[in-house]
């Protein structure tokens, strides 16, 4: 295994017509890390991770994969990688069996191979049932490790999981993290989307998708640094905010951001002096409280910042 | 390579075993489609109902008009009351048989014997059965009272008569109908799984292993060329036990035209999935190939009687030469030169299809 970076991706851009999915990414991931791409849907990070796979080809740019680029049409890269995509990746009307098998047969894994790497990553996954379970009779969590393991069969390097937790329960959702982290352990790099931001804060470094563009990268504390420089207060009001307050803390002077969260509003300012001085200002009933920023105060600001 | 083909075999296999719409589109519809169109087109053949216009006094008429109801194609219903045309209109008979006013003898000594034969044309196989009947018995008739001129038949002559000898319509007809179901059942069982693969996302899945793009294209298609040719046994045995249908010809002439016919036809459903966004465009899409290929393959129409114009569809039709071989082996135990040609034509059809489902293939999803 060379020590070079998993990925390195540069001026990546793919068009769709006269649609542009993704443009201009370039970023790179080191061995061992788990990286994340955070956006909304249609933001561009399934087609992203479709072209380093070898799924989709780029209009332009350029990229290697496990230190391989393209030039062979990714039959190198297609080796070294694991893919679990977004919608299904196993057969609903086969058995466990069945769909491990065709899986090994794709990557023409010898038998003996097949049945060593099967038994591994069930332990891996904890999975217990019968290999002639019907795959549909199984619950959501249950089929989203499973396919997991079937992506990774033929033990690749690098791990890539669209959305793997979508539609699965809190529960479920927390076994699969504990099992990315667990995969990391073994070496693997492993690059995850999501749109739950408590999954983002569980990755080493996120990129920060926004229609098609990358608008931030770094880890959750770094990214939390460069949005938020100064402090920021949750405000509660103990009803609806009024509304001179309110208008009174947007002119503020040194305000950085207002935002509700529920009947809350956070509010994050430059600096500490300018947050005294505005909530100087408030009505004596609300109650203030200085927070850490969450990844969606920093979605929410890095993504309005880049609006307007 | 060998592991990936086999991969896919036992995958396709086990999907097409255990879902209960495929199995029903192998195995149940065939059997149907069989039985019904057989039945249909047997059972409609005889029984034709005919009425016979003409004076009472007219013994010539009678004789003819008694010639088509013994020959037991033909139910004779009363012409009295309604005018020939509107006795077929009404649909109170198949076919009238309209004798010359002044009396069937006298007009024909005159050489003015035309008899006007009226024929119901909404079911064309039908139509093209009752002419043929008539025809068969004008001649026997005019034979039989040698003398009486019959002049040429007012309707074409249909060659393929001459395979048919006996014109048991069934025999003659199911061979087109065991062509027509393999058509059917490969084309949409190949777009559709194809599809499926694309619509539910596990095509992504396949792709993104390191194959090459023949290995997919063989895997997806291989388990459906097999499927396709237990299609064809299965409803070339039923046309066997459930019509008579005879096997008169070798078995690996059949196999041939069949393993090259559903080549042919798998590789059009894999072309017809690549321009498919969902299963049901898929479906759309073979139907929209199935129309014309059953209406201009002389299953149904002859193709002699099809404009010039058209002719050039027939032969570049694959199910024509399929339903022609299956005849020609079936019914005839094969003419050589037949054979030949006509597996020729397919053998290139199945190369070129192919080859195209091969250029149109990609493994990327742009
Ligand atoms: N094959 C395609 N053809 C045209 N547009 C596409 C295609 N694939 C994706 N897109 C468009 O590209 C954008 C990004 O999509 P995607 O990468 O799936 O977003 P995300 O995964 O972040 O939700 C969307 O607007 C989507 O409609
Ligand atoms: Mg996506």
């Amino acid at each position: 295994m060379n020590a070079g970076p998993a990925l390195e991706v540069r001026g990546l851009s793919i068009k769709f017509g006269d649609f542009t999915a993704v443009d201009d990414v370039s970023f790179s991931v080191k061995r061992g890390e788990i990286f994340g791409f955070l956006g909304a849907n249609g933001a561009g990070k399934t087609t992203t991770i479709r072209m380093l796979c070898g799924l989709l080809l780029p209009t332009s740019g350029s990229a290697t994969v496990g230190g391989l680029d393209f030039s062979d049409g990714g039959k190198g890269i297609k080796g070294k990688v694991g893919y679990m995509s977004q919608k299904f990746t196993l057969y609903n009307d086969l058995t466990v069996g069945e769909n491990l098998d065709f899986a090994a047969g794709l990557r023409k894994l010898s038998p003996a191979y097949a049945l060593r790497r099967r038994r591994e990553l069930f332990d891996l996954i904890a999975f217990d049932s019968p290999l002639s379970t019907m795959v549909s009779s199984l619950p959501g969590g249950v089929k989203q490790e499973l396919s997991l393991a079937a992506a990774m069969l033929h033990d690749p390097e690098i791990v890539f999981l669209d959305e793997p937790t979508a539609g699965v329960s809190p529960a479920s959702r927390a076994r699969f993290w504990a099992l990315i982290r667990k995969v990391t352990e073994l070496g693997k790099t492993v690059i995850v989307t999501t749109h739950y931001m408590d999954e983002a804060e569980q990755c080493g470094r996120i990129a920060l998708m926004r229609t098609g563009k990358l608008i931030a990268l770094g880890s959750p504390a770094e990214l939390k640094g460069a949005a938020f420089p100064g402090p920021m207060v949750e405000l509660d009001f103990n009803g609806p905010a009024p509304a001179a307050a309110l208008g009174g803390l947007g002119k503020a002077a040194g305000l950085l951001e207002l935002s509700p969260h529920g009947m809350r509003w956070h509010a994050a300012f430059r600096d500490r002096p300018a947050m005294e001085a505005a909530l100087a200002a408030l009505p004596p009933g609300a109650s203030r409280a200085v927070i850490e920023p969450s990844l969606e105060d920093v979605f929410i600001r890095l993504v309005e910042g880049a609006e307007r | 390579m060998k592991r990936t083909l086999l991969a896919f075999i036992r995958k396709e296999f086990a999907q097409a075993l255990r879902d209960p719409r495929m199995k029903l589109i192998l195995f149940v519809m065939p059997m149907i489609q069989m039985t019904v169109f057989g039945l249909a087109l047997s059972s409609e053949i005889k029984n034709i109902k005919l009425a016979s216009v003409y004076a009472p006094s007219d013994a010539a008429a009678r004789r003819l008009a008694q010639r088509f109801t013994a020959s037991g194609w033909f139910l004779p219903v009363a012409a009295e009351g309604l005018a020939p045309e509107d006795l077929v209109v009404s649909g109170a008979a198949d076919a009238a048989l309209v004798f010359p006013a002044g009396g069937f003898a006298r007009q024909a000594a005159r050489g003015r014997g035309g008899v006007q034969l009226l024929v119901d044309g909404t079911s064309v196989t039908r139509a093209r059965s009752v002419e043929a009947y008539a025809r068969a018995i004008f001649a026997a008739h005019a034979a039989a009272e040698a003398g009486l001129p019959v002049s040429a038949a007012p309707f074409g002559f249909d060659v393929r008569i001459i395979y048919n000898p006996e014109m048991e319509s069934p025999v003659f007809m199911v061979p087109g109908v065991m062509g027509m179901i393999v058509c059917l059942v490969t084309i949409i069982l190949t777009s559709m799984s194809l599809t499926r693969e694309r619509e539910l996302g596990t095509f992504e899945t396949i792709v993104s292993a390191p194959l090459e793009n023949y290995e997919i294209l063989l895997g997806k298609t291989l388990p459906y060329i097999v499927l396709g040719l237990a299609n064809a046994a299965l409803v070339i045995a039923a046309g066997f036990f459930i019509f008579g249908v005879p096997v008169r010809g070798d078995l690996w002439r059949l196999f041939s035209a069949a393993l090259a016919f559903v080549i042919t036809t798998v590789s059009v459903g894999t072309l017809i999935s690549t321009v498919s966004k969902n299963q049901q465009q898929a479906m759309l899409g073979g139907f929209i190939f199935l129309f014309p290929a059953v209406l201009m393959s002389g299953i149904m129409y002859p193709v002699e009687n099809m404009p010039a114009l058209l002719k050039p569809v027939v032969y570049a039709n694959p199910l024509y030469y399929f339903t022609t071989l299956l005849r020609n082996i079936l019914l005839k135990g094969g003419d050589h030169a037949v054979f030949v040609f006509n597996m020729s034509a397919l053998a290139a059809m199945a190369v070129a299809a192919g080859a195209a489902a091969y250029g149109r293939f990609r493994q990327t999803l742009n």
